[in-house]
């Protein structure tokens, strides 16, 4: 049993959730009564729930910004962390993490079937790799890390739907650490984030290649005929998360006023790119002519 | 009771309910997705607002921008992008409307007639199609492309491969020129005059294409136009309302009836003298949840590629072959970028106005785009990131470094090198039909509108002419903006980019690999018909699909004429009315 939960504890050091909790340790009951043991939402749980949703979310952020800059870096922390600092403004400063969150909870039609088995897998995997932990994340004694545990259950497995950025950010976060064990700890709360530009591209690797250690962990989860499917959702996930950062980081998204469908600012990638300097238009001084004067050709 | 019930309107059903409502024919459309029937007001030419995939209002989904999009399951790197609403992918297409291939039908009998997708042919001839491409060439109209900045570059960069130009509509070697395509060419101030709410923008002081660059938006330019005139001929501007007012234009005409929101869950059949016989649709409403119920004489399938198979195998329609699906082909796109020290004008002009074809590999085209799907674009491969891993491909050749996606600082110098000083080449592959990719029914739950489909490609195991078909063209593109001044030349090396789509229910010589006859009637159901790019026998040997779907949509709306109501062919004996007429004009109003 002592076994089971250092495994345990490794594993959500690695995913980023202990890091992330022991920021409210004080406040993190040591143990419950035997009749909170049931993985549904309990009354004694339910604040830490609400201490820890926030702290999560916080870790999701975390992790998509590491995303977010790799398509456009600029002066902004997580693309310091990234060894990849740029004076013009980057992916943060459009908005590009906001994007992203929004896009996976509350639009990319993702199926439950594979979102919940996924998220199951982070509440009941466990390492023994050995990774070792630093002194920081040994500041929560065990019984509280159980206690850490069982309300991230609830929030992973009891919600509506699940939340995808959260998901997607702590697959990030067991990558990282794959990539590079001392990522497990540092200046930001996100392991994925704390990662150079190469070791997240490493990460990105080992998401859409062949990765028998990942699909170990979460392919016990999934029911039959799901299993298949897996690997080319993740090799799918792992293009989409690129691209939609990439999308993100430079479209009209955050600076978009809906209910007049005007701008309130020019968009950061725009002004990277020289795009349209005084806005859109409604036509272009560029008809040159027909080329060779030809208007109409045989059959 | 319908004379026809059509299911989509996007490039290919609208075609044949602008035929079929010109006979007099009492015709229903029916759309899954919404009517953006005045889009000055509904739409902005903001990437973000228009194309995200997920809430866009150009995409795969319900009229409801708050519900999310429909969920197709894709299990590898690939994209759909399929659009919903009134004109379907036609809103963001580039009006590119370039013939099929000669070699790609039956009886060809050229010298390079063993290198196109000799197994997989078109059941008749093209010569027999021909007058059906004059036909759709006048509705539309089809016109030879302006030039703007970034087709001249383009052209120097073909002139300086040595290509020859092509001066005809049927192409017969290798070579380049601009775009046949159905944008209505600049008139007046149009193309001539940079601005934001000038009068002279507007219609009709403006007539045709001002060089906007928001094809992939939607087009309503000029500002002012009657939605038929419209710059860009997406079937909303064009076949749409001419269905819509087919009696005023066309002799002992009828107006068809358009439903939008209406998702059709089921074609209903009945054993008729021992034939399974199409009978009628069900459809659901977006907006209530409510199902109806009407019969037709004929049921005509134009929901695409996916979602015709999808539709077919949720009737529990006969599939006796087993190819209600297969032989879905893409084009096998693959993206090529170029970087300059001068002005290109990527972002301005219509998206993609000149071409290039290489008979039996397949073709390449210039694309503008704007920054947030440039970047996208400049990420999606199948060939990990260039500089740290390739994800067991990363070809090399005439481009710099081995293929994949930028990244990081690679990626954002490109863009800020200035997104009008690059230019991005697609490269369209003569793809095979094969078995293996295809169309099934997913194993995740259904949706409202029943099980969903699942799209499988698999890119790495594609017939060798297929792979060789494409890194031809890659390199030519490669080489062709070389010569025309590029100092940086990127090639991403796509994974499956869904967007030109064919032949899923293909039509066939053979009876053991096709699922439409040669009149696109289904084998195995009496009375039901295919119209869209599903339709399609092959790739097309590379040229853009919908000129050539809506040439055989146009034969096809003939055939159900003849056959089940008793009336005669009219392509060629007749005049066709051209979609710009001021009859139709006269009955739209006019965008703000």
């Amino acid at each position: 049993m002592a076994d089971r939960t250092l495994a345990r504890r490794t594993f959500l050091a690695r995913i980023g959730v202990l890091g992330a909790a022991t920021a409210f340790g004080s406040a993190i009951p040591a143990a419950l009564p035997r009749t909170a043991a049931a993985a549904g939402s309990d009354a004694l749980l339910d604040p830490l729930v609400g201490l820890l949703r926030p702290v999560l979310a916080e870790l999701a952020r975390d992790t998509l910004s590491g995303l977010v800059v790799m398509t456009c870096p600029g002066p902004d922390r997580f693309s310091h962390a990234q060894g990849t600092p740029r004076s013009e403004p980057g992916a943060i400063d459009a908005g590009a993490d906001d994007f992203i969150i929004n896009a996976l909870d509350n639009f990319l039609p993702f199926p439950d079937q594979i979102a919940t088995p996924l998220a199951t897998a982070l509440t009941t995997a466990l390492d023994d790799t050995g990774i070792p932990l630093p002194p920081s994340l040994h500041s929560l004694l065990l019984g509280q890390v159980n206690t850490v545990d069982r309300a991230l259950m609830v929030i992973l497995r009891n919600d509506q739907t699940v939340p995808l950025s959260l998901v997607v950010g702590l697959l990030l976060n067991l990558l990282a650490t794959q990539v590079n064990p001392l990522s497990i700890t540092g200046s930001l709360l996100s392991p994925f984030a704390r990662l150079s530009i190469d070791e997240k591209c490493r990460a990105f690797e080992l998401l859409e290649g062949p990765n028998a250690d990942l699909l170990a962990v979460l392919d016990s989860n999934l029911p039959e005929p799901l299993t298949s499917s897996l690997s080319g959702l993740l090799q799918f996930l792992a293009g989409a998360l690129l691209e939609f950062s990439a999308f993100g980081a430079h479209n009209e998204f955050a600076v978009f006023d809906p209910d007049t469908k005007e701008l309130t600012a020019r968009p950061v990638g725009w002004e990277l790119a020289g795009y349209q300097p005084d806005g859109v238009v409604d036509g272009w001084d560029d008809f040159i002519g027909y080329y060779e004067d030809r208007t109409e050709v045989g059959a | 009771m319908r004379d026809v019930i059509i299911i989509g309107a996007g490039g290919g059903g609208p075609v044949v309910a602008k035929e079929l409502a010109a006979r007099g024919l009492d015709v229903l459309l029916l759309e899954a997705g919404p009517r953006h029937a005045d889009p000055e007001s509904e739409w902005t030419h903001l990437e973000n607002d228009a194309n995200n995939p997920l809430s866009g209002f150009l995409r795969f989904g319900p009229e409801n921008r708050d519900a999310p999009a429909w969920y197709r399951e894709t299990p590898q790197n690939s994209f759909i992008w399929q659009l919903s609403g009134v004109g379907g992918t036609t809103q963001h297409y580039f009006g590119n409307s370039p013939r099929a291939m000669p070699g790609v039908f039956t009886g060809y009998n050229g010298p390079d007639r063993d290198a196109y997708d000799t197994a997989h042919l078109f059941p008749f001839t093209y010569e027999e199609l021909v007058p059906y491409f004059e036909w759709v060439e006048a509705t539309l109209p089809v016109q030879t492309a302006a030039m703007g900045t970034k087709e001249s570059v383009f052209f120097r960069g073909c002139e300086g491969i040595g290509l020859p130009v092509q001066t005809s509509k049927t192409t017969t070697e290798d070579s380049f020129r601009p775009q046949e395509n159905a944008i209505l060419q600049p008139g007046g101030w149009a193309g001539k005059l940079t601005g934001r709410d000038d009068p002279r923008l507007r219609f009709p002081e403006a007539t045709g294409c001002t060089f906007c660059g928001y094809c992939m938006q939607g087009c309503s330019k000029p500002r002012g136009a009657p939605r038929n005139l419209a710059a860009k001929r997406s079937t909303d501007n064009s076949y749409v309302p001419m269905a819509l007012t087919a009696d005023v234009w066309a002799d002992g005409g009828r107006r068809a009836e358009l439903i939008a929101d209406a998702y059709v869950t089921k074609i209903h059949t009945e054993q008729r003298g021992g034939e399974t016989t199409a009978t009628g649709v069900t459809w659901r409403v977006g907006a209530t949840g409510d199902y109806h119920r009407e019969d037709a004489t004929v049921v005509v399938m134009a929901g695409g590629c996916t979602e015709d198979p999808r539709l077919w195998l949720n009737s529990a329609l006969p599939n006796p072959n087993g190819w209600v699906g297969r032989g879905y082909t893409d084009h096998f796109f693959d993206w090529v970028i170029g970087l300059f020290d001068d002005d290109t004008g990527s972002t301005r002009g219509a998206a993609s106005a000149a071409r290039a074809d290489f008979p039996g590999r397949g073709g390449m085209e210039n694309v503008g785009l704007t920054p947030g799907l440039q970047q996208f674009a400049a990420t999606f491969s199948d060939s990990g990131i260039r500089g740290h891993y390739t994800n067991g491909r990363g070809p090399e050749g005439p481009w710099d470094g081995t293929a994949g996606r930028m990244i990081g600082d690679e990626l954002k110098d490109a863009l800020t090198n200035g997104i009008d000083r690059l230019l991005n080449v697609l490269v369209i592959t003569d793809d095979d039909v094969e078995a293996q990719n295809r169309v099934t029914l997913s194993a995740l739950p259904a949706d409202e509108h029943g099980p969903v489909p699942k799209v499988r490609f698999h890119q790495r195991e594609r017939s060798a002419r297929t792979r060789a078909n494409r890194e031809f063209v890659a390199r030519r593109a490669a080489e062709m903006l070389r010569a025309a001044g590029a100092t940086k030349v990127v090639r991403i090396d796509w994974p499956p980019l869904l967007l030109h789509v064919q032949s899923s229910m293909r039509m066939g010589l053979s009876e053991d690999d096709s699922v439409l006859d040669a009149n696109a009637e289904a084998r195995w159901v009496k009375r039901l018909f295919i119209a869209d790019n599903a339709a399609l026998a092959n790739s097309l040997g590379g040229p853009n699909p919908t000129l050539t779907a809506q040439a055989l949509a146009t034969r096809t709306a003939e055939k159900i004429f003849s056959r089940y109501f008793g009336g005669d062919a009219w392509v060629g004996r007749e005049s066709p009315v051209v979609s710009t007429d001021s009859r139709i004009s006269a009955q739209l109003t006019p965008s703000r």
